[in-house]
């Protein structure tokens, strides 16, 4: 059942299953008709409803889970990941800024400068002159990081009037609500560059994977590839972070649970298993927010923190068991 | 070709554990570099391999100073197997392997013949081609060990550098390893130069060795000149007497 095919044909039937199920169902019929004709509720609901939501969880998901994936490769640690690190809440924390200050701004940049600025402080914080940090010290600095920027935003909201409070909110907690086609086209080119650059390093990842020693000797500059890989990473993290909020543990999640799912062997694979996860987790879980409870509408990241936040414990366990904390 | 040490100073936070180090490894030979721990034995040979910025001195590689050099056209010439490398989870030893020819591959270039080649070579000298598609975590010690060499040889740099490369290992391993180094270096004229522990198998497969006191170089040579009682006394504190192996007849130190 594993293999790249199973993962794509899961990817299908939850968009398929996105566009369908909601609030108020749709038939396949009604679906197939709306696709082919061009009219009907079916084509609303993949025009205007549903489809640029499904598409946009689609793209963030995506991006978030290959930079989850990419964490986790450079640090060799499966809790190394943006949002356990604090640069996706450093990204949201730099919207929210730049809504309470009126700073007109496109949003994919503004998440890029905070993501980056947040991963900037967590190695300026760990920095010793000629050592390499440890992944651990990362992630416990980054969670730091992570709780101050999440503080700072909670305590902006309050700059804000009341119903632009209460957006802000909820985008803050990670929602795909309210999201138009602007949205999917801007995660999924800016993403797709960003995928682009990051398979281009995976040499670099291969080597960076020996320890750092080894890398060395094998001709690579080892703390320029270091930062470039993450710099990428923080990017793809920031992007999706700039269209559906800092969603909690996504990017944590996605690594392990797509290699589980595809049994994949080369880096480049794992990384996109990685993406296809993220994409996966994200849609399903913005699926069930809308779909759960009768006549309310939850935010993703509500959903996305069910269940990532056992999955943490639960690593955490593992890896205490193992030694590794 | 030849590895030098000119005036070699190296420490950590200002405090020198080599100073004015000046030693020269000649092209095709086996050394092996020997003393008590502490010594600073890693640390040169980090050194040697550009891992480690002299505080003061060169190390020169063919008449120029390695740390000028671009570190990629380097990792041709020279490969470094450090003491505790990371394996990637799950990873096969054909994968493991193919990694060792990152130095010659360029950005987006595809796998060519020549790279095949290399570590079918690299896994055919450790003898490793029945277990290629394993995964290196099930693996025995020795076998994961042989698995790492397999990487710098395919590699292919005419010099390599060890880190105390069979520390971990039982004696048969430890053999094992230092064999198949010697058959590589016999045949292909390949320099190695190792961080040993075992005076006596270092002795056994080393064409030079080199001697470390604390800070300071106590003999340099060939085994017969460096293992001496004398030096030992010198370099360890060790009181011992050194006959000739029975097997081999290199030095063999045998502890008082």
């Amino acid at each position: 059942m594993r293999g790249p095919v199973f993962m794509i044909c899961l990817l299908c039937g939850t968009v398929v299953a996105s566009l369908i199920f909601g609030q108020s169902s749709l038939s396949i019929a009604t679906l197939w008709e709306g696709m082919t004709t061009g009219t009907g509720p079916g084509a609303l609901m993949i025009n205007t409803i549903r489809g640029p939501r499904v598409v946009t969880a689609f793209g963030a998901g995506a991006v978030l889970g290959l930079s989850g994936a990419l964490f986790q490769a450079l640090f060799r640690n499966p809790l190394a990941a943006p949002d356990i690190m604090g640069f996706t809440s450093g990204a949201g924390l730099a919207i929210i800024i730049a809504v309470a200050f009126g700073i007109n701004a496109p949003m994919p940049l503004v998440a890029a400068i905070g993501g980056l600025v947040a991963a900037g402080c967590v190695g300026l914080i760990t920095h010793q002159k000629g050592h390499v940090p440890a992944p651990l010290t990362l992630i416990l600095v980054g969670l730091g990081v992570g709780f101050f920027s999440s503080a700072l935003s909670t305590f902006l909201l309050t700059l804000l009037a009341h119903n632009e409070a209460a957006e802000a909110q909820r985008w803050l907690t990670g929602s795909l609500a309210a999201r138009d086609w602007s949205h999917a086209t801007q995660v999924w080119i800016i993403g797709g560059v960003l995928t682009a650059v990051s398979l281009g390093q995976m040499r670099n990842l291969a080597a960076l994977e020996l320890g750092p020693d080894l890398a060395a000797g094998l001709g690579l500059r080892v703390g320029a590839a270091r930062w470039l890989l993450s710099g990428t990473a923080v990017l793809l993290a920031a992007t999706g972070v700039a269209v559906a909020g800092p969603v909690p543990f996504v990017a944590l999640m996605a690594g392990p649970m797509g290699i589980r799912m595809t049994g994949a062997q080369s880096l480049t694979s794992k990384m996109l298993s990685g993406a296809g996860a993220g994409a996966l987790v994200l849609m399903l879980a913005d699926l069930a927010a809308r779909a759960a409870l009768p006549g309310i509408q939850l935010p993703a990241g509500v959903m996305t923190g069910i269940l990532g936040a056992p999955y943490l414990l639960w690593r955490l366990s593992r890896e205490m068991k193992r030694g590794e904390l | 070709m030849s590895l030098t040490t000119v005036d070699l100073s190296l420490g950590y936070d200002d405090q020198n554990v080599i100073e004015g180090l000046n030693l020269t490894f000649e092209k095709g030979q086996m050394v092996s570099i020997l003393g008590p721990n502490g010594c600073g034995k890693s640390t040169l040979l980090k050194a040697m391999a550009r891992l480690q910025k002299p505080s003061a001195g060169q190390v020169v590689l063919d008449s120029v100073d390695i740390n000028t050099r671009d570190t990629r056209a380097l990792a041709r010439e020279m490969a470094i197997l450090p003491q505790a490398p990371l394996a990637p989870e799950g990873i096969s030893v054909a994968d493991l392997v193919k990694r060792g020819r990152t130095p010659w591959r360029g950005f987006l270039s595809p796998w060519r013949d020549e790279d095949a080649k290399a570590c079918h070579d690299a896994l055919a000298a450790v003898q490793m081609q029945d277990l290629a598609e394993r995964p290196i975590n099930e693996l025995s010690g020795g076998q994961r060990q042989r698995a790492w060499i397999a990487l710098v040889l395919a590699q292919n740099a005419p010099l390599l550098l060890l880190d105390e490369p069979t520390t971990f290992l039982d004696l048969v391993h430890q053999i094992e390893v230092l064999s198949l180094l010697r058959k590589r270096n016999k045949e292909t004229g390949l320099t190695v130069i190792s961080v040993l522990h075992d005076l006596n198998l270092a002795a056994r497969y080393s064409d030079q060795l080199v001697l470390l006191g604390h800070q300071r170089l106590v003999a340099a040579g060939t085994p017969d000149q460096v293992l001496t009682a004398a030096n030992l006394s010198d370099a360890f504190g060790l009181k011992a007497r050194v006959d000739p192996d029975p097997v081999t007849n290199t030095p063999m130190v045998i502890p008082l």
